[in-house]
């Protein structure tokens, strides 16, 4: 079984939000990828972007920011 | 609690656990090849409150009561009810409606599907075509920036309404003789209602917790590469199969199916309707009972779209006709959609596409 490791979850309020999100992302090298929104975090079941810790740029939150895209919350689990 | 679907065998044992109760209904009483069917159930429900008077398909179904109920209950004990609205309501009823009139024509819902594909009913193969073309459909339009808004937190009563409503129109409905019950046909099959309703809450609370949906299952395949939905389809799937097989109920075939005609069509046709505005919905018949519970006052308009979706189905002569082989004294049916439903099919084909092409994601900020 692959090891589990600590990873950024990016949940958005609509799934359009989401994938629109893995446009601009793409465009703008942002790394990471659409998800099916974990258990852990809601029992909704839209989509969310994952990242690792390692991978997260330094400025996540600035890029985030950037972004014309209002995400709800990032979460921090391991998965 | 979240920890206990987490991984997809699991979500598979899930689906199993699914499988082996809806036996428990085929077994108690219910419909051939109906031993759960939302579409079928919700239409009953709708019969039985005489919103419409197709005398063979009335019965109030605890089935239904105990999805949201389970979910309702689950959801507060485990602190996940959250009430929400106002995510383009109207357009949901209208979804709703839509999702039960495909359903009709096809004879079933996309658990339903499953559940005749188990039994060896070719139609429910050629149906899931449809299905599934619709679903990609849909997700087509969700890349294509479809969105029907967000919602929001609204006060928690929101969402004990429908629920309480359900639970006090199932009470009623053993108490009294106020609701109409068949006396034969469909609605006339059904498992005691002890056994029905603590069968559907187990249902419903489980899958509040497993999310399963079946619209969900070819979505987060086709977009995602995710096959977590679709393992509990898969448990649900092979019990049922093994079920069918063990009870000579075992089928493969297109004729001679109960309650299904072979129109094939307006089976994939159906089926396109249900899959293409589930997805617009955010979600399978089934789904949309369970977000319910959990407090989505956006699926309970959805649910009642379906509800009154059941009743235009009926009044209006939209609702498929099943096959029938011929007796001594009646000629055989071939079954199928009348004019008007292969009319209304068509134009919530076109409705659908309508709303997906029109209704796009807003930037935030």
């Amino acid at each position: 079984m692959r090891a589990k490791e600590t990873c950024y979850v990016i949940a958005f309020h609509t799934t359009a939000d989401a994938i629109a999100f893995e446009k601009m992302a793409g465009e703008a090298g942002f790394p990471g990828r659409l998800i099916p929104l974990p258990r852990a975090i809601s029992a909704g079941c839209g989509m969310s972007w994952k990242l690792t810790k390692k991978e997260a740029p330094e400025q996540m939150q600035e890029l985030l920011d950037s972004f014309e895209i209002e995400y709800e919350e990032v979460y921090e689990l391991q998965l | 609690m979240t920890k206990l679907f987490d991984a997809k065998w699991k979500l598979f044992l899930s689906g199993a656990i699914f499988g082996l109760l809806a036996m428990l209904l085929a077994i108690m009483g219910n419909p051939g090849n109906m031993a759960i069917c939302i579409t079928c159930f919700v239409r009953d429900m709708a019969g039985a409150m005489k919103l419409h008077s197709a005398e063979a398909v009335q019965y109030f179904r605890p089935e239904i009561v105990g999805f949201i109920l389970g979910s309702f209950l689950i959801s507060i004990a485990t602190k996940e009810y959250k009430a929400t609205a106002g995510s383009s309501p109207l357009i949901r009823f209208l979804l709703g409606m839509m999702m039960m009139i495909g359903a009709l024509v096809f004879l079933g819902c996309p658990l339903r599907m499953l559940i005749r594909m188990s039994a060896g009913d070719l139609n429910a193969y050629v149906g899931l075509i449809g299905f599934a073309g619709g679903v990609l459909t849909g997700t087509f339009f969700l890349k294509k920036g479809f969105s029907l808004g967000r919602n929001y937190e609204t006060s928690r009563a929101n969402g004990y309404i429908l629920p309480i409503l359900l639970v006090f129109l199932l009470i009623l409905s053993v108490t009294t003789t106020l609701f109409a019950v068949s006396e034969s046909g469909p609605g006339s099959f059904h498992a005691p209602v002890a056994v029905a309703l603590t069968a559907a809450i187990i249902i419903g609370a489980i899958a509040q917790k497993n999310r399963t949906c079946f619209a969900g299952s070819i979505r987060d395949l086709a977009l995602l590469k995710d096959a977590s939905l679709i393992s509990v389809l898969g448990g649900l799937f092979v019990v049922m199969l093994v079920y069918n097989i063990a009870t000579g109920n075992f089928h493969l075939s297109f004729t001679g199916q109960p309650i299904a005609h072979a129109q094939h069509l307006w089976n994939i046709l159906g089926l396109y309707v249900v899959g293409f505005s589930a997805v617009l919905a955010g979600g399978c018949p089934f789904r949309q009972l369970i977000l319910t519970g959990q407090g989505s006052c956006d699926s309970a308009v959805t649910f009642l779209g379906m509800l009154i979706g059941a009743a235009i189905a009926h009044n209006f002569g939209l609702a498929s006709a099943a096959a029938k082989a011929a007796t001594e004294t009646d000629p055989a049916v071939a079954g199928g959609p009348s004019i008007y439903g292969k009319v209304a099919v068509i134009l919530c084909i076109i409705v659908l596409f309508i709303i997906a092409c029109t209704q796009k994601r807003r930037t935030a900020k």
